[in-house]
């Protein structure tokens, strides 16, 4: 699991790869929070690399949401793989967290 | 205060007590250490014997009765923690060698400088603290351990391992978790008017943490299943009440299912979980719609659907956990719900619920090999016989 960020004018977007999972949820969870700062209005997870996301890693995901929730900072993720939008699907999670095809569409959604 | 060190000093020239009192009186003083003396091997082992809690001893070699070399072998049988330091001549590396291959810690020369002495002391004193620290943290781990495999008999326990005895139809499931203990479970319940309730739930997260919430999970759940009839409506409530006070975030993906033996009517509903493998008695195999229901324990005053099919006699319905579905092989692919559906498609879907619930865990089993186990693995299956 390898975790890159960027900022653009209107979001920070954070890219992960590799595999999340219970052995480094945790890990992947800090990583993430610690690249974002009290100015980010808009964060977005790109998962384009993201091969892999167990329970666990869905648990750090909607983690980091409630964080940014409690301080009116908007999230989403884009770019899923087929499998991990079919975890995201059956677990439900498509119906609390915003989910974009692409980067681009992420960021004009949240930017705007 | 800590309470001092305590040096047994063993040596038949009696010159050597008062030297030491009054070169160490610093560190008397400070209450660092305490000494004890002997005149020989023989009288150190009463002394060690007797006293029971000296820490360090320290001793000449050439002595009447029993000489430093012999004492050094028999410290060990007293006890085993505690450390020698040895006294020898100058360049007597001989007697040098022999104590340090019998266990001696150091060794000084005489004649001695009390200032390496000292230096020695400490050093062998925290090689001991140390020791001591490795040990009871050894103790403590080993006390944990126990208490997981207490923890795993227990959770253990409370999962089925007796199984409906009808003709009319068949149940059998298992769980394997990962570690000690798990945070999959499956239940079977005895309800009214002769209709079985089944679940089949995996939270996120493994060891101790999911195996606490899965205890709560389970309780609740069986609770509220006895009360109320309808599928979504046990998810809804059970997941009003994980969420009520659920500090930690983790959920719980369940699926509860009613069954009624009288027609084969299975009504079911998915809390964020896999959806149920349907096997028809000709052999074929479908996947049962998802009733888009979220995981519980996540968002408040959710409502979940619920779904119904009937089961014909010779059919099997297969609930599972991804730890299933996602096993890895050692080229890291996963068993996929296809692997799933090749063990009942065909000739399979006559293996009935015990038979089926054993070949899905063999088959995941080979497949897995020698990669290791990441999550834990649980499947229910039921069989509509008659």
């Amino acid at each position: 699991m390898d975790i890159t960020s960027r900022r653009t004018e209107d979001a920070l977007i954070v890219s992960a790869e590799g595999r999340v999972d219970g052995a480094n949820a945790r890990k992947f969870q800090k990583a993430v929070e610690n690249v974002i700062t009290d100015g980010d209005q808009a964060v977005i997870l790109d998962m384009e690399n993201l091969s892999y996301i167990s329970s666990a890693g869905l648990r750090s995901i909607l983690l980091i949401a409630k964080g940014l929730q409690k301080r009116s900072s908007k999230f989403a993720v884009c770019a899923l793989q087929d499998p991990i939008r079919e975890v995201f699907r059956i677990v439900g999670f498509d119906k609390i967290v915003s989910i974009y095809d692409s980067q681009g569409e992420a960021v004009k959604a949240l930017g705007g | 205060m800590e309470l001092p060190y305590k040096i047994l000093v063993v040596d038949d020239e009696p010159d050597l007590e008062p030297l030491m009192l009054q070169r160490m009186r610093r560190y008397i003083r400070q209450g660092r250490y305490t000494f004890v003396f002997a005149r020989n091997g023989l009288e150190a082992l009463d002394r060690l014997n007797q006293d029971g809690d000296i820490d360090m001893v320290l001793s000449d070699i050439n002595m009447p009765q029993m000489d430093g070399l012999t004492l050094l072998e028999q410290i060990p049988k007293v006890d085993p923690d505690i450390r020698s330091v040895i006294i020898s001549a100058y360049g007597d590396m001989k007697n040098i060698r022999t104590a340090m291959n019998r266990g001696a810690f150091d060794f000084v020369t005489k004649p001695v400088d009390f200032k390496d002495l000292q230096i020695t002391i400490e050093r062998t004193l925290l090689h001991m603290q140390e020791w001591r620290e490795a040990l009871s943290y050894r103790d403590r781990l080993v006390s944990i351990q126990n208490e997981l495999e207490v923890a795993s008999r227990i959770q253990q326990s409370i999962l089925p391992s007796e199984f409906p005895d009808d003709p009319r139809y068949q149940l059998h499931g298992h769980m394997e978790p990962a570690r000690d203990v798990g945070g999959d479970f499956f239940d079977i319940l005895d309800l009214d008017r002769g209709r079985m309730g089944l679940a089949i739930a995996d939270v996120s997260d493994k060891g101790v943490p999911a195996a606490l919430f899965m205890m709560s999970c389970r309780t609740l759940l069986k609770g509220v299943a006895i009360g109320l009839a309808e599928p979504g409506a046990v998810l809804s409530e059970v997941n009003q009440l994980l969420h009520e006070d659920n500090e930690t975030f983790l959920f719980v993906t369940v699926l509860y299912a009613l069954y009624d033996p009288s027609n084969g009517d299975f009504i079911y509903a998915s809390g964020g979980h896999d959806a149920p493998l349907l096997v028809r008695a000709d052999g074929s195999t479908t996947l049962l719609p998802l009733t888009d229901g979220i995981a519980l324990g996540v968002l408040p005053d959710l409502e979940y659907r619920q779904h119904k099919i009937r089961l014909e006699p010779g059919d099997t319905i297969v609930l599972y956990t991804d730890g299933v579905t996602e096993a890895q092989n050692t080229d890291e692919k996963p068993f996929e719900v296809k692997g799933l559906q090749n063990i009942f498609t065909g000739p399979g879907s006559s293996l009935g619920a015990r038979d089926g619930t054993d070949a899905v865990f063999q088959q995941v089993r080979d497949f897995m090999g020698k990669a290791a186990q990441f999550d834990d693995i649980t499947c229910l299956t039921l069989h509509r016989d008659m």
